[in-house]
């Protein structure tokens, strides 16, 4: 858990917990957001499961390509956790995509309160040389 | 089912800043009640002592701390951790132990020390109980996570902030009824509706308190009721529920899987519905959670919980009384001892020993306790019986 903490506000790219997570990152350097799907059965997940939450087998990353999503549900932190509280107000978006995969991230580029279902963008961010995230864009 | 089980006895700490107690002394005042009624520690068989986040008190072993300074340190003792239904997982575990004839006797008390850090680490720890990898990231603290299930209710049921808040009146309204509450003061609406954000559309009157607390009952099997009282409450039903970890997995945020699952299997093992319920404890860390609870406990159908709170049904004269001690809005919430101090009000309740005549319920047979842990990842139900 320790290591984990330290992804805190983006991953950390030469922090991965797993060589799992390490491919995870160094697609996510490159701008491709993976997703695993299971070498057995087939199951997608995002974000990637290394194994298979329905028969425990192992998942391979593949490139995740949808962009376009509609919001889900939002909550406009005002008050955070310590470790992120210099950077409220902040928005955590879980954004739909067509095919029924969500994914979680910050809206960064809100100019009106975010709304129940408005269109979303995914794109990413280099926080600084060696840390990396996605967010939504409006 | 076993044997049957009965709360024999139930002691409440002050809750609240409680700068003058850390854990060990906060268990002592939740027994020490309970030691007066006559059931002194020789008469206990084994116990489960349990707080929910060790990070708080950096205690490690704890359950071993809290038996010895309540001189039960020969009696076997185990801590059970399941976030914020650790209180209730702890019955559950004794109620096992006690049904099954491996125990007669059993303590179980829940606490938590929350107040000796800052409000910014108290929520920096509880976020932790996000998914590290994929939520943590992003500051999902745990209202955050409730704020996420009320953006999208309000806007699936189209439902104003106000209702909410009228929910949070309630419960302060109660709250300075019982001297035990955390923060024993009546709010107005206004006041609730207007006040600072925490995590929008959730303000600072949607949010439980940060409490040190501790509660705790005894429990013993049918055979050994009568030794203890002639008062006793009957666990009648137990549904434990789950849910998904991360909350984008949840299939919808307007309600919780697995407090529906929870209190489907607490009514089938009691043998009755929700209108027989005659009050309840649920589990409002969040304003929201109480309205979404009335829904998943079948109290109102979907998206109807508003009508229970505009029509006042759930104040202690009506249809369905919930949280008359202040619940965890005003009472507060220690986060292990929250379940505990349920069942503790339900005991007080049916034997008609609420301090303020203005906040006894009438005639109450059978009782509910609603413990969520998290978001929803842990759910106890409880059906409690008066049994006098």
């Amino acid at each position: 858990m320790a290591e984990e903490k330290e992804l805190y506000l983006g991953y950390a790219t030469d922090k991965a917990v797993t060589p799992f997570m390490a491919d995870w990152l160094r697609n996510l350097e490159q701008e491709k957001l993976m997703k695993s799907k299971c070498t057995s059965c087939g199951t997608e997940y995002l974000p990637p499961r290394q194994h298979c939450q329905k028969c425990l087998s192992i998942c391979e990353l593949t490139e995740f390509t949808e962009r376009e999503a509609k919001l889900y549900s939002y909550v406009i932190v005002d008050f955070g956790p310590e470790s992120l509280s210099d950077k409220a107000p902040y928005v955590v978006a879980i954004g739909e995509f067509p095919s029924g995969l969500r994914l979680t991230a910050h809206i960064t580029n809100l100019m009106s309160p975010p709304e129940v279902g408005m269109p979303l963008k995914l794109a990413f961010e280099k926080i600084d040389d060696k840390k990396i995230s996605y967010k939504w864009l409006v | 089912m076993g044997r049957n089980v009965a709360v024999v006895a139930g002691g409440h700490s002050k809750f609240g800043k409680r700068y003058d107690a850390t854990m060990r002394e906060l268990c002592a005042e939740a027994y020490k009640p309970i030691y007066d009624e006559g059931i002194t520690q020789d008469r206990i068989d084994a116990s489960v002592l349990s707080y929910a986040a060790s990070q708080f008190s950096g205690q490690g072993a704890g359950s071993a701390l809290i038996a010895d300074y309540l001189g039960i340190q020969d009696k076997p003792h185990m801590r059970v951790e399941s976030a914020c239904t650790t209180g209730t997982a702890s019955l559950r575990a004794a109620w096992g132990m006690v049904a099954a004839g491996l125990y007669d006797v059993m303590l179980v008390l829940g606490v938590e020390q929350m107040n000796r850090v800052s409000s910014a680490t108290a929520t920096e720890y509880m976020s932790q109980a996000g998914d590290m990898r994929w939520e943590y990231p992003f500051g999902i603290s745990f209202p955050a996570f409730y704020a996420l299930m009320a953006s999208r209710y309000m806007a699936d049921y189209g439902i104003p902030h106000e209702v909410l808040s009228r929910i949070s009146v309630k419960s302060h309204h109660y709250g300075a009824q019982n001297p035990k509450a955390h923060l024993p003061k009546e709010v107005s609406l206004e006041e609730a509706d207007n006040a600072v954000p925490i995590c929008r559309p959730l303000n600072l009157y949607d949010c439980s308190l940060i409490t040190d607390g501790a509660a705790a009952v005894v429990i013993a099997a049918e055979e050994r009721v009568k030794e203890f009282t002639d008062r006793p409450m009957w666990i009648r039903g137990i549904g434990a529920g789950a849910s998904e970890m991360m909350i984008q997995d949840r299939k919808s945020l307007t309600s919780i899987p697995g407090a529906k699952r929870a209190g489907k299997a607490a009514y089938e093992m009691a043998g009755i519905g929700p209108d027989d319920i005659d009050m309840a404890q649920v589990h409002d860390c969040f304003s929201i959670a109480e309205l979404i609870a009335y829904e998943d406990l079948g109290f109102a159908e979907p998206g109807k919980g508003r009508e229970i709170v505009e029509n006042k049904e759930n104040y202690h004269e009506g249809r369905i009384p919930v949280n008359c001690d202040g619940g965890l809005k005003s009472k507060g919430h220690p986060l292990g001892a929250t379940g505990i101090s349920m069942t503790y009000e339900i005991l007080k309740q049916m034997r008609g020993e609420a301090e303020q005549p203005s906040r006894q319920i009438k005639d109450v047979k059978y009782g509910l306790a609603h413990n969520v842990g998290q978001s929803g990842q842990f759910v106890n139900v409880f059906i409690f019986e008066r049994g006098f």
